[in-house]
């Protein structure tokens, strides 16, 4: 017998590309069947506001869907991933901590590919309807808001998911939870309670709550606010990224369970 | 890489609450070796080899692979390594199994593509098939063919043809052993199936409640462990010593009974006691090892 030789790590890009194809492989049946969903519904449209004549704006920031493609799409990264067990993936030659941010950011590709394909025909339509792609109340800055939106709420929900072993039930543990506090503090009168449901606003509907990170706070006033869209991009991006790292971290090679 | 062992552990424990699923494991694998690991349901097989692959932390002791820490050097350690876990689950169920192979080769530089066709053609696997739709017997094909796709230093093999049938299970030891002479491995097979690896093991290692109770060559196996058929005296009785080992008077005239330890010695010390040995048998690998598992081991 030969003496054996020692086998090398592979390279961080073909990992990536690997997690690439991977995330992007979905199931044949769904995906073809929502692909036609997708076109067809996009068709229509077109074809609707062709017909009726109505000319149609670019209002990059009013597209508040992306954050939320953002805040489910860990779910299909990591589908049939067993993230806390003896999974597949953590078999694979590759530090584990390293492994789990390429799944994230394989998903973070293809979901900034999707946001752009939306985005190039939500402005051929509006060319095609004859609209104006500058729209006066829009500067060309917030053309970036599709795509930082659903950054920050993807780097989020995949942190919440690489950090606790069952999402679903902290979810609905904590709406319970809130259900149940807010009652008791209500029938008690309590301050504290004014005091957290201020909070809670204040992260929605603030200046730099989701509102500003998803519309440039279009739903909550008239124009959109470029200043308080960049803050809450950045302060959103910023904790997503710093709660990513802390989770994946969860999952190190050396960590003592 | 040549010489030594290929796999170690030192001390490695682990306790899931208040069981022990290992305590203080000592495992040398030389390398070259076909190291068999035996023992029953819960002694702590799986768990040697998932805290090999780091998929389990140990609470204390460590683990290497050709030197490597298993810990510190996790995946350096994994990439020497071909794994076939116990349960047959991929993770990747909505993968055609063709795309599952492309997938795991870009992991390791050494894949060998037409190595892992001809080993998906000789396990009869369709690679234009699903991974979810595959049965267990099919999934385990397809680990093994994910598991030598690569020509890894050492395999780890989990109860590997636990879910074939008879004819594909003597297909994948001839694989095993095809393997073996052209590609220089160290494999590590944890089975209940000891009776199939007769040919191939020449190591054994046995697990009972955690503890590695027994650890030697197949040779070394085989002249430890015997079969004695030994004449009596009426009413005689085996002296405290001789119970120990595991010997126990049953009023007959001849017994036989499977006794481990050095054959002089105790053929000495039956001798001294009053009775007469008549013959000494080797036992087969499979009887030798549950010599080890057996807390009564008269025959």
């Amino acid at each position: 017998m030969t003496s054996t030789t020692f086998h090398l790590t592979p390279r961080t890009r073909d990992v990536l590309v690997a997690q690439i194809r991977a995330a992007g492989l979905p199931p044949r049946g769904p995906f073809l069947a929502a692909t036609a969903v997708v076109v067809l519904a996009m068709l229509l449209i077109t074809i609707q506001s062709l017909n009726t004549g109505e000319v149609i704006a670019f209002h990059p920031e009013h597209q508040m869907w992306s954050g939320i493609v953002g805040l489910l799409l860990p779910i299909w990264v990591w589908r049939g991933e067993e993230r806390f067990g003896a999974s597949f993936l953590w078999t694979l030659p590759v530090d584990r901590w390293r492994h789990a941010l390429a799944k994230v950011f394989a998903g973070w590709v293809w979901l900034m590919g999707g946001v752009a394909l939306f985005v190039l025909w939500s402005l051929a339509l509006t060319l095609l309807s004859g609209g104006n792609i500058l729209a006066e109340e829009t500067l060309p800055l917030l053309w970036l808001a599709p795509f930082t939106s659903p950054t920050a709420t993807y780097l989020l929900a995949s942190a919440f998911g690489l950090a606790t072993r069952h999402p679903l039930r902290w979810i609905v543990g904590s709406v319970i939870g809130f259900f149940i506090v807010s009652r008791v503090g209500e029938v008690v009168n309590a301050m504290w309670l004014r005091s957290v449901l201020a909070l809670l606003e204040s992260l929605v509907e603030g200046p730099y709550g989701l509102d500003a990170l998803l519309t440039a706070r279009t739903t909550s006033q008239a124009l959109p606010d470029v200043g308080q869209w960049a803050t809450a991009t950045l302060l959103w991006t910023g904790t997503g990224l710093v709660t990513l790292w802390a989770a994946a971290s969860r999952h190190r090679e050396s960590r003592r369970a | 890489m040549s010489g030594g062992n290929a796999v170690t552990t030192h001390g490695i424990s682990k306790r899931y609450g208040r069981e022990t699923a290992l305590d203080g494991v000592n495992l040398r694998v030389p390398e070259g070796a076909v190291y068999v690991l035996v023992g029953a349901n819960g002694a702590g097989k799986s768990t040697t080899l998932k805290v090999l692959m780091n998929l389990e932390r140990a609470d204390a002791g460590t683990a290497e692979i050709h030197g490597l820490d298993t810990v510190r050097r996790g995946p350096e350690a994994r990439a020497q390594v071909g794994y076939v876990p116990e349960r047959p689950d991929h993770g990747y169920r909505w993968m055609m199994c063709r795309g599952l192979l492309k997938h795991v080769a870009a992991y390791y530089p050494t894949w060998d593509h037409p190595y892992a066709d001809r080993l998906s053609l000789a396990f009869g696997l369709r690679l234009d098939r699903q991974v979810a739709t595959l049965s267990k017997g099919e999934s385990r094909r397809l680990q093994l063919v994910l598991a030598l796709g690569h020509r890894p230093p050492v395999l780890l093999l989990d109860e590997p043809t636990d879910g074939l049938d008879p004819v594909v299970r003597s297909r994948t030891l001839s694989l095993l052993a095809e393997h073996l002479a052209d590609t220089p491995t160290t494999i590590l097979i944890s089975t209940h199936h000891i009776h199939e690896l007769e040919s191939l093991a020449d190591h054994v290692g046995v697990l009972r409640d955690g503890r590695l109770v027994a650890q030697m060559s197949r040779d070394e196996l085989q002249r430890t462990v015997g079969r004695y058929r030994v004449e009596i005296p009426m009413g005689w009785q085996a002296t405290r010593e001789l119970q120990v080992a595991g010997v126990r008077a049953n009023g007959v005239r001849e017994a036989q009974w499977t006794l481990v330890g050095d054959q002089r010695e105790l053929i000495d010390r039956l001798t001294l006691a009053g009775a007469h040995v008549r013959e000494v048998q080797p036992l087969a690998l499979a009887d030798a090892a549950l010599a080890f598992l057996e807390h009564e081991v008269t025959r």
